[in-house]
């Protein structure tokens, strides 16, 4: 990357300035403001993360300490990747990442749109509508399993008053069919807001000389949408459903707090099923190379991420 | 914007595009108007079929949520004199006296200790390595920064297995420490990408001139930077308090009792036969209501706390 | 398109973060694609190799 305007900058202040005046250098001040953070970073993130890559290959149990370690070579990531109940966690995970990504854009960015028709008192409708997102996920899905109780829960009575059918007739997380779209349905409920963010400050950054233009042009409303507004929010649009993905990639604490990933294992996520060989089975290094499976691809997707992120600033 | 514009929306589509947006923030709004509701319900009212709307509101929600209780005999309520609070009071309708606080209010305050030391922790260290990065040359600048966001994606339950290793060798599982230490080491991501953005914003003229007039590198950082970027700074802090306030995997998997903050604590809270739902409505409204009102004071920044400074608005 | 050809031989930046980023994409739709167990035992190999190949070739000139 070529040197930022405050780099430009701070090679063009005289080096010796600080020094000269009195006090620490410019080098000393900026080890004594990073290494905290170094440190702190070694310690908590890469010390670990060498440890787990070290487990990975070993057949340790933290529940067993006093079984011997043995060195197993790839046996962990060969066992996990031919793994077809794991295969199906993924699937599991893919359907929940795909529907909500669908659904929180399609309506997160309906919602940009109709808000950035800038009517009275949109900037506090926003505001309401961004609540969910800011919540205690845990907390929040543990609430939901009340308004999805059959009987009793408010969901179910609406729904059921709204298609004339028995609130009672069916639940929403005891139903082998239903749990999947339950989480789907809440974790849409939460994230929306979030990529409504994101296309509002995509669509505003769109001049409106641009439109202006268009207008001139005489092209009709439809053109100007598919030609102008959609490939402008397109890299926000990037950035929010990278960001989805990463998220409900590794979702845990709403789901766990809703279905607990059941019945049976229907919804049971990638998070969850690692959290149950790792806390439940304790079967510490096979969970290791489980963990370090998704460290790389979330590492990966970050990395991608960070490319949107930087086209993004561009604009 | 110029007094007339063609590209200016019409009064209907304006119209339109209103009642639209409320309709679906009226929706949005319900599941967490019912939170509230539902803590000032009676437990029958809040099981009631239909869903009752309008109902007599009642504390016994939040004074379930406080204390612990034991049903007693009638000999023992007699024992035990009329009610002297209106607390008691509560209690006795269902022959119960009050046996003692709860353990909501030791989690609350676990939440506010860990909340606001790891905030505190993560915004020192997060502004100074921000200072740094923004203003002198760090070697492999880029990768680091690239690195230290990475951090803040990968799956808690991933990061909590090595974690959970190492505070059980350093006898840090279920302490505040241990939780700080974590928060603080999660939270630098965000702190540092984002008071990162804000202080690129300030001219690096102002600290020349400061560095010109006798100052020193450390005073022109906290008498002209700081003052400078103290909005960002705030809006950072509170995104940070907000992220380990609402924190659940690591808080589930590392913390069971001296340390145990809300989220993991609320759902536990059991009443005779299943959930008590207006004790955990009651304890949810007095955990999020802090959040929400930050929600409207973060309101301009929150573009940019979600996307880590990329998006400026 | 054949800039991107001539950018991956004069290991410019560009066309191969495009590249490695292809190759994690791939890795994350056969982790979870429902098709073919064998896709899915593969997928962690391209991931990381994909991985790899950015951090490698974010190092490249632009």
């Amino acid at each position: 990357m070529s040197p930022t305007h405050f780099e430009r900058a701070a090679e063009a202040t005289p080096p010796m300035l600080a020094k000269k005046i009195r006090g620490l250098s410019d080098r000393a001040i900026a080890w004594i403001f990073v290494a905290p953070t170094i440190f702190l970073l070694l310690a908590i993130n890469i010390f670990p993360l060498i440890w787990t890559i070290r487990l990975s290959f070993t057949n340790f149990r933290v529940n067993r300490p006093n079984a011997e370690v043995q060195f197993v070579g790839l046996d962990n990531y060969r066992r996990i990747l031919s793994d077809s109940d794991i295969w199906l966690t993924m699937q599991t995970t893919a359907h929940f990442l795909i529907w909500t990504i669908l659904l929180q854009v399609l309506i997160g960015f309906s919602l940009a749109y109709l808000i950035n028709k800038k009517f009275r008192g949109n900037d506090l409708w926003t505001t309401i509508i961004v609540f969910p997102m800011m919540l205690s996920p845990a907390v929040v899905g543990n609430f939901w399993t009340f308004l999805y109780q059959p009987q009793i829960g408010l969901f179910n009575y609406v729904v059921g008053f709204l298609t004339h059918t028995d609130p009672s007739s069916f639940s929403m997380i005891g139903d082998v069919n239903l749990a999947p779209w339950a989480i789907v349905i809440v974790d849409t409920w939460m994230w929306t807001p979030f990529v409504m963010l994101i296309c509002l400050a995509g669509l505003r950054s769109i001049p409106g000389s641009i439109y202006e233009a268009a207008e001139c042009d005489r092209a009709s409303k439809w053109r100007q949408f598919w030609t102008i507004t959609l490939p402008m929010v397109l890299p926000f649009l990037m950035l929010a459903v990278l960001f989805r993905g990463i998220e409900n990639f590794k979702m845990f604490d709403l789901v766990v707090q809703l279905t607990g990933g059941g019945p049976g294992s229907i919804t049971e996520l990638t998070s969850i099923n690692l959290k149950r060989e790792a806390f439940e089975k304790w079967r510490t290094g096979y969970s290791s190379a489980y963990a370090v499976i998704l460290f790389v691809t979330v590492f990966g997707l970050a990395s991608i991420y960070v490319k949107a992120l930087n086209k993004v600033k561009e604009r | 914007m110029s007094s007339y514009s063609i590209t200016e929306p019409s009064k209907r589509q304006k119209w339109v595009a209103g009642s639209l947006v409320i309709f679906y923030a009226v929706v949005t709004l319900m599941p967490l108007l019912w939170i509230i509701a539902t803590g000032f319900k009676s437990p029958s009212d809040a099981i009631a079929y239909p869903p009752k709307v309008v109902f007599q509101p009642t504390l016994e929600g939040y004074v379930n949520l406080f204390t612990t209780r034991t049903r007693a005999t009638p000999e023992m309520l007699v024992q035990a004199g009329e009610p002297k609070t209106w607390y008691d009071r509560i209690v006795r309708q269902y022959d119960m006296v009050i046996a003692g606080p709860s353990r909501y209010g030791e989690r609350f305050l676990n939440s506010v200790i860990i909340g606001f030391g790891s905030t505190f922790f993560a915004i020192v260290l997060g502004t100074a390595a921000a200072y740094a990065f923004s203003r002198f040359r760090v070697p492999l600048k880029d990768d680091l920064l690239f690195f230290i966001l990475s951090t803040r994606m990968m799956p808690p339950i991933a990061v909590a297995i090595p974690i959970f290793l190492m505070f059980r060798q350093l006898g840090l599982n279920d302490t505040h420490a241990g939780m700080i230490l974590l928060y603080t080491a999660i939270n630098l991501s965000l702190s540092i990408w984002l008071i990162h953005g804000f202080i690129n914003e300030i001219p690096i003229e102002y600290e020349e001139a400061a560095l010109l007039d006798g100052y020193t590198r450390f005073q022109a950082f906290y008498k002209v930077v700081l003052p400078q970027a103290t909005t960002g700074i705030a809006s950072t802090a509170i995104f940070c308090l907000i992220f380990a306030w609402n924190e659940y995997a690591l808080a589930a998997l590392l913390t069971s009792g001296t340390a145990q903050t809300a989220p993991p604590f609320i759902p536990t809270i059991i009443g005779t036969g299943g959930q008590d739902w207006p004790a955990v409505a009651a304890g949810a409204t007095i955990f999020l209501l802090p959040v929400m009102i930050f929600t409207i004071l973060l309101r301009k920044h929150l573009l940019r706390g979600i996307t880590f400074g990329a998006v400026r608005k | 398109m054949s800039s991107f050809i001539s950018g991956l031989m004069r290991f410019r930046r560009g066309a191969w973060e495009m590249l490695a980023s292809i190759m994690i994409a791939l890795g994350v739709v056969m982790m979870m694609q429902p098709f073919a167990l064998s896709l899915f035992s593969y997928s962690f190999l391209v991931t990381l190799i994909g991985t790899m190949m950015f951090i490698i070739t974010s190092h490249f000139p632009e």
